[in-house]
Parts: C-alpha cells; structure tokens; sequence
C-alpha cells in the first residue's frame, strides 16, 4: 500500500492536470489564440484595434467602476454576517451558515424577477414604505440595482469565507490585547483583522473578477446603457466577431490573473503557522431582554432585517411569484405544468424529475472530482520556492476565464471534435458534464483549504515525515484532518457551483436526457402553453432552491462528522 | 480511518471519471446507425416539446410517411452550423427549421461555400407563400410563419402612440421598455423598423432622442416582458398576438393592447432550409412540403402563435379572433441587411452605451 501511497501525489497532480487540459486549457486556447493568431500568422492587429478604441477604454473604466462598487458593497454586506455566524449563538445558526451559498446557484433570470418582486416599481418593498409613509423608491434600471443584484450573489461568498477565518481567531490573543489595554476596536483592528485579511481579501478579489464578468444579470435587470465587457463579448461571438470576441477574452483574463498573481503573492507573506485556537465559545444572541439594549446586538439586529430584505425578500418574491398568477391571484398551474411536463411523451420534452436527479449526480460528481484536484493544487501552492505563485496562479485560471470564451472553446474543440489518426474524437456527456464543472469549482477548493493548509505548524509535517510517513501519507493522516472545515466549504462550494452551471452543461449535454436544473428552468422560460409568462419558470425555480437547500444542508451535517 | 477511506475513494472516483473522459472517447466520424428513414431537423427548444408546432408536425408527419422525426435544438441555433460548416466539422442535421434574414445573411457572409441548397422545385408549395415573406433571393429558404412586432401597452396608462415621433414626446417619457439588438430577435426587428422608418442615416439621430425620453434596454424578450408585467413602463416591445394570450372572462385587457406605429408592423418571417450535407434530402423537401401544406399551417400558427406564411390560410378559433395583423407590413430584404446589418446593430448599441 505504501507505494500507492507515495505515487499517489503525482498521480493526483498529473489526473488534475490532464483534465485541465481537455476541458479547459485546450478549447480555451483554441479560442484566445484566435486574439493574436490569423491564417496562420502572428498578428497584434485585433489587440491593437480594441486598445486604441476609446469606446473600449470606457466600457472597461465602466466595468471595473462598477465591480470595484458591488465588491465594496459585498464585503461591507457581508463582513457583520461573517461576525454574527462566528461569535453569536442563536436559533438556525447551522442551517443559516449552511444555506449562505443558495444565492450562488440561481439563475440571473430569477433573480431578476425575485428582485423586480421585491424592489420593482410596485414591489413588496415600495408596498411597505407605503404603508409607513415613504417612498417610493426607483430602483429598476439603475446602477444601484445591479450593485445589489451583485451584493446578493457575492455577500454570502464574503461571509462564507470569513466565518471560517474568524472562527479560528485565536481568543486568548484577543483577551491578552484586552487585558492590556486595548480598546474592544484596537483589539479588533491589531489582532482580529489581520488573521481576517487573507480569507476578507480572497473573497474581495473573487468579487471583484466575478463581478467584472458579470452579465446577464446586469441586461435584465439595469439595460444595455449599464453594459460591461462581457455584454459585449457576447454580442461579437453572436455575430460570429471571433477576433474581437477573443481579444476582449484575452484582455479580460489577463486582467484577471494579474490581480490573482498579486493577490497569491500577498497571501504568501501572510500564510504563517498560527497557534492551534479553536475559536472562541459563541456568545448567545438572546441573553435576556436586558442583552437587546446592548448596542452590538442591535446592531446586529438591524443588520438582519438588511439580510431580510436583500436576501431573504427576492427570494420569498420567487416563491411567492411560483404561486400567483399575471392577475395577482393564487394558483398551482405552474406546478401542474411541472408534473405535465413529467408525464409527457412529446419527444423533446425536459422533464423535471430526471432533471433534478441530473444535477445532483453532477454535482456529487463534481465535488468528488474537485476536491482531490484543489487540495492537489493547495499542496503545490503552500511549497516553497521560485514560480509557485505564478503556478497557482495558472492553476486558479478558470476563475479568470469568461464563461463565454469557455463555452465558444468547448463548443469548437470537444463538441465538433478533433481529428486524430483519423479519428474525430468528440468529448461530450455527463462525464465530460463532470469534468467541466469540477474546473470550473476545483478553484474554490483550493481557495478555501489552501489558506488552512498554510497555517498548520509545519514542525507537525516534519515530525510525521521523520517517523517514515511519506509525503501523501502525512497529508492525508496529519494535514487533511486538521482542515475539515475549508474541506467541507471547498465541497459545498464546489456542489454549488455545479448546480448553478448552465453554459457548458447545455453544450455538453447530449439531448434533453442530460438536462440539469437550471437547463430545464431555460426551457420553461421559453415555453408558451401557459401564455407568455415566468411561472412555470419560478416554479422550477422554487425547486431548485427545494433541492439545493437540502443539499447544502446535507453537506455540512455530513462533512461535520468527520470534523474532530 | 474513515476519512482516508474516504479521500482515496473520492481519488478513485475522480481517476474513473477522468479515464471515462480521456481515454474512452467517442468515435463520430460519421454519424452512427442512422437509418435512411430518419430526418434529422434542427430548430429552437421552444419549437419542441408537449404541446407545440413541432411536436405536432412530427407525429403527423410520421403518420403519413415512412420515417422517423428527430429534433436537434443547439444552444447557439444557427450559429452552431456555421460554425461547423466553417471548421470543417460534420453538420449533423438535414433541415434547419427557424431561419430569419438576418440570420441567413450572416450565414452567407461569415462562408465561403453554402450551408444551405436550393429547393429547386422539389418542395411543393413554395409558389403560394405570401411574396411579401419570401426572404432568400437564391430559393433556399422557405418561410412558414411570421411575427409582426408592434407595442403592447397599458391603455388604463398610455393612448396608443401611433407614431415614431409620438414615442419622443413628454407623454411617453420612461414609458417604453425594448430589447438588445445584439442578442433579441424582437429586439433587433424593433431596430431595423426604426432605421426602416427613419433611414440608414436618420436612425441614430432618433435613437438619442428616443434615450433622451427614457427608453429601457434590457436583454431579451423575457425579462422585457416581465418587467412590462411588474408594471415598470407602461408599454413593451412585443407581438402583436399578445391577445391570443390574454383574453375571455376575469382577463384584464386593458394591459394587452397592441399599437402599431406610422400603421406599420415590422415582419419577422421564420423560414426552413435544408443542409447542403443532409444526409436526406429527399425527406427534407417532404417535410418541407408537408409544413406548407394547409393543416399544417393553420396548426403551427395556432401552436406557435405566429401568422400562417401560405397565402389563403385561415387559422380560425382564437387565433383568428385575437391576432392582430397591421395594416402595412414593413421588413427589409435580403440585399437590404446584406453588408449592412451587422455595421447599423454595432453603432446602435455603441450609441446607447455612450450616451
């Protein structure tokens, strides 16, 4: 067994390395080499038409203009539910801290109406400041509604990652600062902060380009004058502008890695072992009524009734929308469309059931892949030496890469193949489904258990190497142990990411039969029987958050047991 | 020693999945076991399923002839098939079915040899579509419905603009929501109707008007209506079969009404082609012929809530009621949008993201 053991590290390495290539390297070179590349020659043409186009300056001043806003926004969002997660006690906490990715897996389209729902001219918020005498508001087609639609989707991103930081704060460093003299602030921003920072500036950075990227969201909810980068780029491969298309790619990913290059090399001066703390007791929310005048808790609670209305209201909106008709009376037509749908014979039908037992083989399929492949790149990035940051950096690129120069390459490698010794190879199906979403999720992985990794004493790994312990044995004995939780999160993160993927899904999947989720709610948007409207939509919807819910909660109850 | 167990098992899962990908790959050089009576047609989801045009056409169709109907329904439509074609890769389909002209257009321009073939006289009934429909000046493609896009609005709101100069009045200030000509299909006809009514030279200089009033963009037919129906504007860029949808008792009218402008409505004929590579032809032009015949036409107009493309055709029922045809149909035609299209789509939407 011990050779197994041994080989084991490199074989994971080269397996994470050989998928990369086939689902990710591959089509995504085959479409960004277009940017440079033209009938056969090198060209800087197409680089040098986007650069000197001040159209171009503007729309990327735009882009970045308004995810450097939505980060922002995200993190001051969700920093106090990092803190309320990590040191209050309450009712729900567990199930809260397990559904805070849900938002991850919706589709814009949803959004967009839990979000019309609930902040439209005559939504439920406008309904309410009525009541009390204020408003209304203006919202819809505004910048500020996207920067909220981007606070819902990336918050909770924010809070996952910090609540995990913060639980591992040493506390007795605090209560020495404390006893010291320092003011609860002082004590806050000298030793609290710092142990913050890498998880509070991995999820900035992460926002940041995933809100850069951002954009159907920002059509259907803000309009084209609020266009960003990626609007355009997707409008240049609809009109088959490959070239041009490319070039905003290349442009968008380099600006991307660039920022995780320098991101990975400050972490790198932050990764340092700390003490082994496990988190100081949570204090309970509810401590008597005396506890509610204490001016953190109503802070606390005033922040929660923000969460509601951002977070819980668009996505009770959605729910509420599942059930009432165009006239705002209740039905239960758009569920009777799903069982329809079920027991329909029409060929080209996307049935529900099979699409919701699809997602949830993909996704476990999804997480059983990236998790070996993101604690292999973990391992990399927490060696020492000359080009480890800029290896990790090439490694995380499928966090840096548009989702539609993705789906073009895949479209155009694996899809319409590739000839070999006379043979047209395609790459298409669940596994390939798989593959697709374990890249597309690995990244969170590492991005979670890599910082854990990095503040294990190494002083334990020496020992277990001295006493005969290879490299893989001492990882999978002594290091993997002490980082269940980043573990558990990288798994969650990773089943998230794959329910909530579309784009290459629908290009991979052979016919309706491998139709996931969020595939069939695309097909019932589209679909006319029941008029021209969402519900049958906001139905599936419904469903998919029934589902994923259960899912998440699963996984946290399930990788908690094997947490010490 | 549970979690080892379970970390080497998560490894192998991975290995299987990763050999299953690299190392099993699928063998299509060219399409497998497809027998001689099987007709391969490529078309949009929405056409496919319980209940729809396409649905119907299949199962009539097999009752009548000896073969089998199989839909194919890319993502990216069209686009998928150009680019095949353009990378040498196998088509993989015999007809193309909802093809409109400016799709036809890029198809044309974006190739070097053909995508589609000329009917040549091997589909019947091409003769009796309405002229005004007929799009493709070389004979490939065959129009089988079309949409008109007009306004809907609300009336309890708004009267009905009439014109195109109305919709810069004060009157209709944040009053309308249209789409994304880049990525609409109702979005990019509302587009060329303005350029069709104000002229390659005049449409921009009324699109920084009609932005100056408050028009909304927004990406697509779906959210635009959905707004429309969160009573955000009280008009929406739409078809002018929206009552099919939106009648009979308890139904509030008054949000489904249909303004057309200058007393125009721009058509959007939906037409079929076959493949050049199809590996049957033969029973693409039989379907083609079976799509054009009478009953099918009154049926997918009824399905998929568009007007028959045969002249003389008569859907009747609520179709016939509640769609409403405007009094002067407008589209351009091919050698219009040829070498234009694309150029008037971009200096729109630069406009509107500059404005």
């Amino acid at each position: 067994m011990w050779t197994r053991d041994g080989r084991a590290l490199p074989a994971g390495a080269a397996l994470t390395l050989s998928t990369l290539a086939v689902v990710f390297y591959y089509p995504v070179g085959s479409v960004l080499a277009s940017a440079v590349y033209d009938a056969g020659r090198l060209t800087l043409a197409p680089v040098v038409s986007v650069v000197s186009d001040p159209f171009y300056h503007d729309l990327f001043g735009f882009t970045a203009y308004q995810a450097l806003l939505s980060t922002a926004a995200s993190v001051v969002v969700g920093l106090p539910g990092a803190y309320l997660l990590a040191r209050f006690e309450f009712p729900g906490r567990r199930f809260l801290r397990s559904v805070t990715i849900l938002p991850f897996v919706l589709p814009s389209i949803m959004v967009a109406v839990g979000f019309l729902a609930m902040f439209g001219r005559t939504g439920l918020l406008n309904d309410v400041l009525g009541i009390v005498g204020l408003g209304p508001v203006e919202l819809t087609f505004t910048l500020e509604i996207i920067v909220l639609a981007h606070v819902f989707y990336n918050a909770p991103l924010v809070t996952r990652l910090v609540t995990a930081a913060w639980e591992s704060v040493d506390p007795a460093r605090v209560e020495t600062a404390r006893t010291l003299g320092a003011s609860p602030f002082q004590a806050f921003r000298d030793v609290t902060l710092p142990q913050l920072l890498p998880a509070l500036l991995t999820a900035s950075v992460l926002t940041f380009i995933f809100t850069f990227m951002s954009f159907p969201i920002v059509l259907a909810l803000g309009g084209l004058e609020l266009a960003t980068v990626e609007v355009w780029l997707f409008a240049r491969v609809q009109s088959l502008a490959l070239a041009e298309a490319a070039t905003l790619g290349a442009i968008e990913t380099a600006l991307s890695l660039g920022l995780i290059y320098l991101y990975l090399r400050f972490e790198a001066t932050q990764l340092s072992a700390r003490d082994e703390g496990r988190g100081r007791a949570r204090a309970p929310l509810f401590a008597g009524w005396r506890s509610l005048a204490d001016p953190k808790r109503l802070a606390l609670f005033a922040y929660a009734a923000v969460g509601l209305v951002l977070f819980v209201g668009p996505l009770v909106s959605l729910v509420v929308e599942s059930v009432t008709t165009a006239g705002g009376q209740f039905t239960l037509r758009y569920y009777e469309f799903l069982l329809a749908q079920q027991t329909s014979t029409a060929s080209g039908t996307t049935r529900p059931l099979p699409a919701i037992t699809n997602s949830l083989l993909f996704g476990a399929g999804a997480l059983l892949l990236a998790l070996p492949m993101g604690v292999v790149v973990s391992v990399v990035a927490t060696r020492e030496g000359r080009g480890t940051r800029l290896t990790e950096a090439l490694l995380t690129a499928p966090l840096a890469v548009s989702g539609i120069v993705l789906g073009l390459g895949m479209l155009r490698t694996l899809v319409f193949g590739t000839t070999l010794f006379g043979y047209r190879i395609t790459v298409t199906g669940p596994v390939a489904i798989v593959a697709a979403h374990a890249v597309a999720a690995y990244p969170f992985v590492s991005r979670n258990v890599t910082p854990a990794l990095g503040s294990i004493d190494d002083r334990l790994v020496d020992a277990a190497r001295a006493l005969g312990a290879d490299r893989t044995t001492a990882l999978l004995d002594i290091e993997l142990p002490l980082v269940v939780p980043a573990l558990v999160a990288g798994a969650a993160f990773a089943f998230a990411i794959s329910v909530g993927e579309f784009d290459s899904t629908v290009l991979l999947a052979e016919g309706v039969d491998s139709a996931t989720m969020p595939v069939a709610l695309e097909r019932y948007t589209g679909n006319r029987s029941l008029g021209p409207n969402l519900g049958p939509a906001t139905a599936m919807g419904t469903v998919l958050l029934a589902v994923t819910t259960v899912s998440f909660v699963l996984i946290d109850r399930v990788g908690g047991r094997w947490d010490r | 020693m549970k979690r080892r167990t379970f970390l080497s098992g998560a490894g192998t899962a991975g290995a299987i999945a990763l050999s299953g990908c690299s190392a099993d790959p699928v063998n299509q050089t060219s399409t497998p076991s497809q027998s001689d009576n099987t007709l391969t047609v490529a078309t949009y989801s929405s056409f496919t399923g319980e209940d729809t045009a396409g649905n119907w056409l299949k199962s009539n169709f097999e009752a009548e002839h000896d073969a089998t109907v199989e839909f194919t329904t890319p993502e990216n439509g069209i686009n998928q098939f150009i680019q095949r074609k353009s990378q040498g890769a196998p088509v993989e389909a015999d007809l193309f079915v909802g093809l409109n002209t400016g799709e036809l257009v890029r198809a044309d321009e974006q190739l070097d040899e053909q995508l589609f073939a000329a009917t040549d006289g091997t589909v019947e009934g091409v003769d009796s579509v309405k002229p005004g429909l007929d799009f493709d000046p070389d004979g490939r493609v065959v129009p089988y419905d079309t949409g008109y896009i007009s306004i809907v609005y609300d009336e309890g709101e708004v009267e009905s603009p009439g014109t195109f100069d109305a919709l810069l009045e004060p009157a209709y200030e944040d009053a309308l929501i249209a789409q994304n000509a880049q990525q609409s299909d109702p979005g990019r006809a509302f587009l060329l109707w303005t350029i069709k009514a104000k002229g390659a030279d005049g449409y921009l200089d009324y699109w920084r008007s009609l932005s100056d009033n408050g028009v909304q963009i927004l990406s697509d037919w779906e959210p635009a209506y959905n707004a429309y129906t969160n009573e955000e504007a009280p008009m929406v860029v739409s078809y002018s079969t929206d009552q099919v949808y939106y009648h009979g008792e308890g139904v509030d009218m008054s949000r489904h009404q249909i303004g057309f402008l200058n007393d125009q409505g721009y058509a959007n004929p939906e037409g079929m082609a076959q493949f050049v590579d199809a590996e049957n032809p033969e029973l693409a032009s039989e379907f083609m012929s079976f799509v054009l015949s009478t009953e099918a036409q009154k049926e997918i107009a009824v399905r998929n809530v568009q007007f028959p493309a045969v002249e003389g055709v008569e859907p009747g029922g609520d179709f016939g009621t509640y769609a409403l045809e405007p009094p002067e149909p407008v589209t351009f035609s091919y050698d219009e949008l040829a070498g234009n299209v694309d150029g008037w789509i971009e200096d729109w939407a630069r406009q509107v993201v500059s404005n």
